[in-house]
């Protein structure tokens, strides 16, 4: 490396020059130092940024997950306490259960949603560009005003989802965001829509990627639509697919801000996910310690899932 | 309490435009009380405090007050620095003291917050401000902890009932009178829905609707008890007028954001419980068209039962104070001039300066009666007077280690029953379950 690069700032190939040995040392290496240095100031800026706002705090909250800790004076070293605690908590364990039951429904259905729409929006339409940026534009709208639009459609006395049902004969319509049982299937569905949009763009992506060949020969040897795309396609976008479940997986298990704003993790606790309880018992309660635990725990088990994805997307490339 | 708070800084806002209107009422003297004894210690020194408060443009009264007070201490000039509105502002604050950045001066927003603060020594003892208060100062003792005061609040909210005379005598019904029991409300309220097109009552959203006068109406409740089988009959007068359609049903408050403003503004509703910040916003949304023309009132809240109601009795309402504190770090040659500030917010010389632009001070004198009542829009009926002065007002949050917790505990069962996803009991019984396990009382 540090050859190529003397080599380039002499302007010439290096063993056709004439150079005395030792000083070819003292300013190679003096031109190593210099280019690693430059090399840093490249980096500097993003990884001061990381190591500020994203190194230094993961490593404290780490640290203050095992103490306990009210912002003022100094944490009190626990040990094992805030973990402990975490086996007993009914909240912890209800934010847990929604955490996966959101994952679980939407995981799937984005990935579905989101490849049925790149599929779609794959094919020389007119206007295909308009309904792919149709498609998107939920992704890039505020969440905030997101939540209170799908929030007046889903009110249960006045909004139109709930008219249309009773007008199509369901005599007892779901109370959405206000019931209990139906308030998550309605974050479920808002956050699909939401997301949907973002992932039919990497689908997209790896659909440009699929050899335009291996469907001409599917089609020579009578394959279908449904062979064509069960052979050809999704092999082809396992890559893709693997990306986007990974991403998805992540971002599930991360719920948040949709959440605090349709449904403040209500009614009772039917909507409490693991990062809003987080948020309560850190910000709220001002329980850094307990707080720190709980997001601990929820690394844990985005890493091991992530890394259960990989091993198990590596067994099957092999 | 929570939610309140947008509500509070536009009351603040548009109390700028009744202070326009109210004319001047900023420049009294300096408390005699408290003001005097800390003045002594005070030197001619030029001395420059900060004060922090949220929102400047729209909740002008930091600003009032440090001007009313630079006016009576001359040599003392108060800064007041900008903070968060809403839950933002406890954030940026505990952050800045941890820092050691913080102003010399803080506001204590509602009393959720008071004990992390005094709990972690972030606050200056100013039990001697607080012992030359006037005694009839509301909330004094709720900023006590062992005996020791950490705060002086210089302003009370306390929650009343505004009614609209029009939609009342449109329905040919009697008037609240001040001898209303809380079952009185629900019939009325049911007997409006009746006789008119709109609701008899409108109950925001928030768990204090029920929760807060629940807490300070009935005997022997306590958030840190762990039994809060004292909500039930609350929730149930609460369910029943849902029910019978004579409020709109949690629901649709919580889907279509309906603001309480609106509700009773543009006469939707004809009673509505809620805080005396809205006085201000009432008036000023009648002038500038926000909301609707029509004549309106404010009448004690209702009680448990008739042992508290009548003109004769004080009624038990419940509101946090907002309050005032000392930083720690401050230096030491400010002292003097910070506790003469307080003495002086919470004195007859802040209260007066803050009812004069609509807002309700800790201290209620006749003479701060009196100037809050000559604004433009303010009701002048005797029963409106009788509840804006005459209450006996309960902390919302009483200062406990656990309130924060206990409070995210209810607000879970508040939503579970008020939208009828849980029944009363079963969500009373599964909150004091969550405060055994969460906070480890009852």
């Amino acid at each position: 490396m540090a050859t190529t690069s003397v080599d380039q700032i002499h302007g010439g190939p290096g063993p056709s020059v004439p150079v005395p040995p030792r000083p070819l040392r003292r300013s190679r290496g003096r031109l190593a130092l210099r280019n690693t240095l430059v090399g840093w100031s490249f980096i500097l800026p993003n990884f001061l940024g990381f190591g500020l706002l994203t190194l230094i705090p993961v490593v404290t909250l780490f640290y203050l997950s095992f103490t306990s800790w009210n912002v003022f004076g100094t944490a009190q070293w626990v040990g094992l306490e805030n973990f402990q605690r975490l086996i007993g908590d009914g909240s912890y364990h209800t934010a847990l259960f929604n955490t996966l039951y959101y994952g679980v429904f939407h995981i799937p259905l984005t990935l579905a949603a989101s490849l049925g729409l790149a599929l779609l929006l794959n094919r020389k339409l007119r206007g295909v560009a308009f309904f792919r940026t149709v498609a998107f534009l939920p992704y890039i709208t505020s969440i905030v005003a997101i939540a209170a639009v799908w929030n007046m459609l889903f009110s249960p006395e006045f909004g139109p989802i709930n008219q249309f049902l009773t007008a199509v004969g369901v005599s007892n319509p779901p109370g959405w965001t206000t019931s209990a049982d139906w308030s998550m299937p309605a974050i479920i569905i808002v956050s699909v829509w939401r997301d949907m949009g973002y992932y039919m763009l990497l689908f997209l992506a790896g659909l440009q990627t699929v050899p335009g060949e291996l469907y001409e020969a599917a089609r020579v040897d009578g394959a279908g639509a449904w062979s064509r795309f069960r052979n050809v396609t999704l092999p082809c976008l396992r890559p893709t697919t693997f990306f986007v479940t990974v991403l998805l997986t992540i971002g599930s298990f991360k719920i948040f801000d949709l959440i605090l704003v349709m449904t403040g993790g209500g009614p009772g606790q039917s909507t409490l996910v693991l990062s809003q309880y987080i948020y309560n018992k850190g910000f709220v309660e001002n329980q850094f310690g307990y707080s720190s635990a709980v997001a601990v725990s929820l690394f844990v088990i985005c890493l091991s899932v992530t890394v259960f994805q990989f091993v198990w997307n590596k067994r099957r490339d092999a | 309490m929570k939610r309140m708070i947008p509500a509070f800084g536009l009351s603040a806002a548009l109390a700028l435009t009744l202070a326009a209107c109210g004319g001047d009422a900023t420049n009294e003297t300096p408390s005699t009380d408290g003001g005097d004894t800390t003045a002594e210690e005070m030197t001619d020194e030029p001395v420059t405090l900060t004060l922090a408060g949220w929102s400047l443009n729209t909740t002008p009264e930091f600003q009032v007050l440090a001007d009313s007070f630079s006016e009576a201490y001359p040599n003392v000039t108060v800064e007041v620095a900008e903070y968060g509105d809403g839950d933002d502002y406890d954030t940026q604050m505990i952050a800045d003291l941890a820092a050691g950045v913080a102003p010399d001066i803080y506001v204590q927003k509602n009393l959720k917050n008071f004990f992390t603060y005094a709990d972690g020594q972030q606050l200056l003892d100013i039990s001697d401000v607080v012992s030359g208060l006037d005694p009839a100062t509301g909330g004094v003792d709720f900023y006590q902890m062992d005996g020791t005061s950490y705060a002086v609040p210089y302003r009370q909210d306390s929650w009343l009932l505004y009614y609209n005379k029009d939609l009342f005598a449109e329905a040919g019904i009697d008037e609240p009178d001040g001898t209303w029991t809380w079952d009185d409300y629900v019939e009325t309220s049911k007997a409006l829905s009746d006789e008119l097109d709109v609701k008899g009552s409108y109950q925001h959203s928030w768990q204090s609707v029920v929760q807060g006068f629940a807490l300070a109406q009935s005997d022997g409740a306590a958030l840190d008890s762990g039994d809060y089988s004292y909500l039930a009959p609350f929730y149930e007068r609460s369910l029943d007028l849902q029910d019978a359609k004579a409020q709109e049903s949690f629901g649709t408050v919580t889907t279509n954001s309906l603001s309480y403003q609106a509700q009773f503004g543009t006469q939707e509703a004809a009673m509505l419980p809620m805080g005396t910040w809205y006085v201000a916003t009432l008036i000023a949304q009648q002038e500038n068209g926000e909301a609707e023309d029509f004549e309106w009132g404010m009448a004690p809240i209702p009680q448990v039962d008739s042992s508290t109601t009548g003109t004769d009795a004080t009624p038990v309402t419940f509101g946090d104070p907002t309050g005032l504190g000392i930083n720690p770090a401050i230096d030491e040659d400010k002292v003097a001039a910070a506790k003469a500030f307080l003495a002086f917010a919470a004195g007859e010389g802040g209260a007066d300066a803050l009812a004069g632009i609509g807002i309700t001070p800790a201290l209620l004198s006749d003479t701060v009666v009196d100037t809050y009542f000559s604004l433009d829009g303010v009701p002048t009926d005797e029963l409106s007077a009788f509840a804006f002065s005459t209450h006996d007002t309960r902390p919302e949050n009483p200062v406990a280690e656990t309130t924060a917790v206990v409070q995210n505990i209810l607000g879970d069962a508040h939503s579970a029953i008020m939208s009828e996803s849980d029944s009363v009991d079963d969500a009373l019984a599964e909150a004091s379950d969550r405060a055994a396990n969460e906070a480890g009382i009852g």
